[in-house]
């Protein structure tokens, strides 16, 4: 499980990634074992050793495929609040690949149960559509002139038939709900060139710039905050909690500076700037492959409600589209977002997590796209790239890494990261992250588009093409306090100082260096 | 009550004024009597209205000044959390002053009950300093020679305070309580529990006393608040004006209604120019606030309960403003106000670090409990806006004038833009309680046909320190000499915030009073180095979207 080499990349709920899913108490409110095995979907070993070993009581039952024969468990499972539209046709047809997907990326998505009651669903379907015919038959029959002894055997032979369609229409609401629940567990498929394995195999695409040589004994980004009177974490503490932080001074004018910086630059690139709301409905979170719910989720909550905090902008501007259909000319649409993001950091003790590197609160500008599907894979490149500008731009040095499958989250068919040199903290850190979800999240959010006529091959006589769902892709532009703490270790002087990158200055009303004779003499 | 001529400045949960205090169904975690007239404090008779005749189920009773005698009352009181540091002896020394301010300000504070509750305090301090007076110069060996009369004095006097908190003991109780009389301990725990009692209960009914007023504020409701100034006047348009949904919807800059299914209603998206105009807001209005000597902050939005508490806004209640997080004692704050308020919570500042000035931007949420129905269209009323927030923190002496000096920023910052307003002067009722003085900025909206708030600042002065503990440490060269070279005794600075640019009503003044005849907008001068030089926001810049 390479959980030693974990200790520099670990950050088992990265700031840029999709969160991780990491094991949550099923509550009554959500369906139990499949949400649970779902978290086993993750790909974080840590916590699946964690989650299975704290989960006496709730017993998984669904690992026993004979499991959803017993009634009693059909009532535990609530029904869905919204439905993946899922492609349970291609599921079975292409088992063999599903199965081995989810072997890959360590899910513990339970495929036969699914094709299981995929297939009770297809004999439900066929027995209910066997017996309606059989009740019209009689209905038709009784139309007629009978004697009065067929006419009675009739009428008893229409209310069997009655009962016995009311029991199956029953099983198919719960087998539908079961199946739906189940299906979602299964994760996204994997684009061949993603390495196989643990985060050990991922792979470096492309690596830039080398680690900066200092002539000086230097600080790490905590000191150099503290030095320059950028941060405080105290205060916040007291107010907030721990992870928590008020940043001041220059370093304010360096995260308006950063966020400006970036939707500017990724605007010149074709997108459309937007802020997003902050809260959201939990079924948002959903369907953009998040857990809203649970102890150990990632997610603040609101209280007496249905809402969420968001922790990253992917959800709202995912929702932008829910449910809707998209012109085939509107494609693709590129979205670059700014929000606040907020994450609990559920586990994250005792990780490492000094300073701005994991906190509760942080800016962050995400881009964002909806494409056709042939389209997605040069997307992909697409973000990757602009990505790589940006931060060659300011100088720093970063690898990006071609994520390997028990690194990839459900919705993520592949996942660029790049890590920035962070010299204070002597590692190497996650400084963004760019998935393409293909059209996993858009199952889930309803976004399709129609393709036009003269796109399609005519078939049949000019019917109306059939809709398709768009795929989606997210991408980090700028985590503000990474990027701090990128800028502070590996521009500082020997003075104390930290030069501003060149072309962030601009954005800064021009200033070039954050010094301590700027530093206000505060208590 | 003025209800009548609201219409136009309403605003029940202003987007910029301290948030008001809707009525809050009290909670088993919340002390019930007091909290409950807390919100009566409130100026916002409507809410009043509603609080009394939906409240048939949980009595006020402390209205009833001779409830506390009720035992199970007491019962019900829950500790507070935290202390204000209350100057009892002041209010008691100024009781009518306190009286008069209270009815001014159409505040439900009990002052009867606290200065009652204030000398049983002083009484049961006093019984149980005698009490244990007496009780040290006892001797094991002396035990023999206790004059009983004096125990039985004391605790007679004891048991009239006790009377009227708890009612009378039961008579073989007093008994049992003569003859164990040498049971001394029992006395004094008894005593330390009133004690805590009545501090607690104290506490409760004193946090309810609103701050007292500034003498020139205009005593009365709303409609009594003065106009201090008056800048532009209303742009005559030759042409028929659209309002700020119009535009926006016209110029592809919001999107409400993807963000109601996303979020729900009063949420929204800002797209294109409208995402330039923000950040170009923010930016302006910090870089301008920093010139004058303000130090720049970013906060944090999720804070503890208590802290907003401290700042005198309710976090709890079902017709709260505050969102709460689930599972926690944290929530999300209504104005950056708290958390720069909190930055020195229980600190003793250096007199020479005063006055600290701060400029802050955070992300603001607001449930807008209670707001349905009132005028609320597009971006005027919505649950989450950013805003640059001035905060101060000085020297009591220095409060009054800091509080021109930020009206007077304000005013700079708003002329600058070329918008027209006038400058109110808040009458008494329509003060929240911790304000000692609030002066709002009203800004013509023509698209809505009328003055909206855009602004509002406030004095006050040692009301948020006494909760959230600040003090200063005067220099001694400041202070004449008294006795033998004793370190001056610290003293509470002064709060006042104020509001430099809360964005979404900015983007709504913008966009109605510089629109143009073809559809477009004109962006005022000074924000245009913050928006790459963007003059104007017009269709060809429109994106092609669905």
């Amino acid at each position: 499980m390479a959980l030693q080499s974990r200790t520099f990349r670990l950050s088992p709920f990265s700031i840029l990634r999709p969160f991780s899913k990491p094991y949550r108490i099923p509550t009554a409110l959500t369906p139990l074992p499949c949400r649970f095995r779902y978290l086993r979907c993750s790909s974080r070993s840590p916590l699946l050793a964690r989650a299975l070993s704290s989960a006496a009581a709730p017993q998984p039952t669904t690992t026993n495929p004979a499991a959803p024969s017993d009634p009693d468990e059909h009532k535990v499972l609530k029904a869905p609040q919204w439905k993946a539209v899922i492609d349970f046709k291609w599921i079975r047809e292409n088992k063999e690949a599903v199965a081995a997907n989810i072997k890959n990326r360590n899910s513990t998505a339970n495929l036969d149960l699914v094709l299981e009651l995929y297939d009770k669903l297809l004999n439900v379907q066929k027995e209910v559509e066997r017996l309606r015919a059989e009740r019209n038959v009689v209905a038709n029959k009784m139309k007629g002139k009978l004697e009065p002894s067929e006419r009675q055997k009739l009428i008893e032979e229409g209310k069997n038939l009655k009962d016995v369609l009311f029991t199956l229409e029953e099983d198919l609401v719960t087998l539908t709900d079961e199946l739906q629940l189940e299906a979602q567990c299964v994760p996204n498929m994997t684009h061949p060139d993603v390495p196989i394995g643990g985060e050990d195999f991922s792979t470096v695409r492309k690596m830039v710039g080398k680690p900066r040589e200092f002539s000086f004994s230097i600080k790490d980004h905590v000191q150099l905050g503290k030095d320059l009177d950028l941060f405080d974490f105290d205060a916040a503490s007291e107010v907030s909690g721990s992870k928590f932080y008020y940043l001041k001074n220059e370093a304010v004018l360096l995260e308006m500076g950063l966020v400006n910086w970036a939707v500017s630059e990724v605007m010149k690139r074709g997108f459309t700037p937007l802020t997003t709301p902050e809260i959201v409905r939990s079924s948002v979170v959903e369907k953009c492959g998040f857990q809203p719910r649970g102890t150990n989720t990632q997610v603040y909550s609101i209280e007496g409600s249905d809402q969420c905090l968001i922790g990253t902008a992917e959800i709202p501007v995912g929702g932008i589209h829910m449910d809707s259909i998209l012109a085939e000319s509107s494609l693709p649409l590129k979205y670059v977002a700014f929000s606040h993001c907020f994450r609990t950091e559920a586990g994250a003790a005792g990780t490492a997590t000094r300073g701005l590197y994991r906190v509760h609160q942080f800016s962050k500008v995400e881009m964002f796209i909806l494409c056709r599907p042939e389209e997605s894979n040069s997307f992909h490149e697409e973000l990757i790239k602009i990505e790589e500008d940006l931060f060659t731009s300011l100088g720093l040095h970063f690898k990006t890494m071609d994520m390997a499958t028990e690194d990839l989250g459900a919705p993520a068919y592949r996942k660029f990261d790049i890590e920035a040199w962070m010299p204070g903290l002597g590692r190497y850190g996650e400084i963004s992250s760019a998935s393409n979800c293909t059209d996993y999240q858009s199952r889930r959010l309803g976004i399709r588009y129609r393709p036009e006529l003269s796109t399609i091959p005519k078939k049949g006589k000019g019917s109306s093409p059939p809709t398709q769902f768009v795929h989606t892709l997210n991408a980090t532009a700028c985590a503000v306090p990474r990027m701090i703490v990128c800028l502070l270790e590996n521009f500082q002087q020997e003075d104390g100082s930290v030069v501003v990158p060149e072309p962030l200055r601009p954005f800064m009303g021009g200033l070039d260096i954050i010094s301590y004779k700027y530093k206000q003499e505060l208590v």
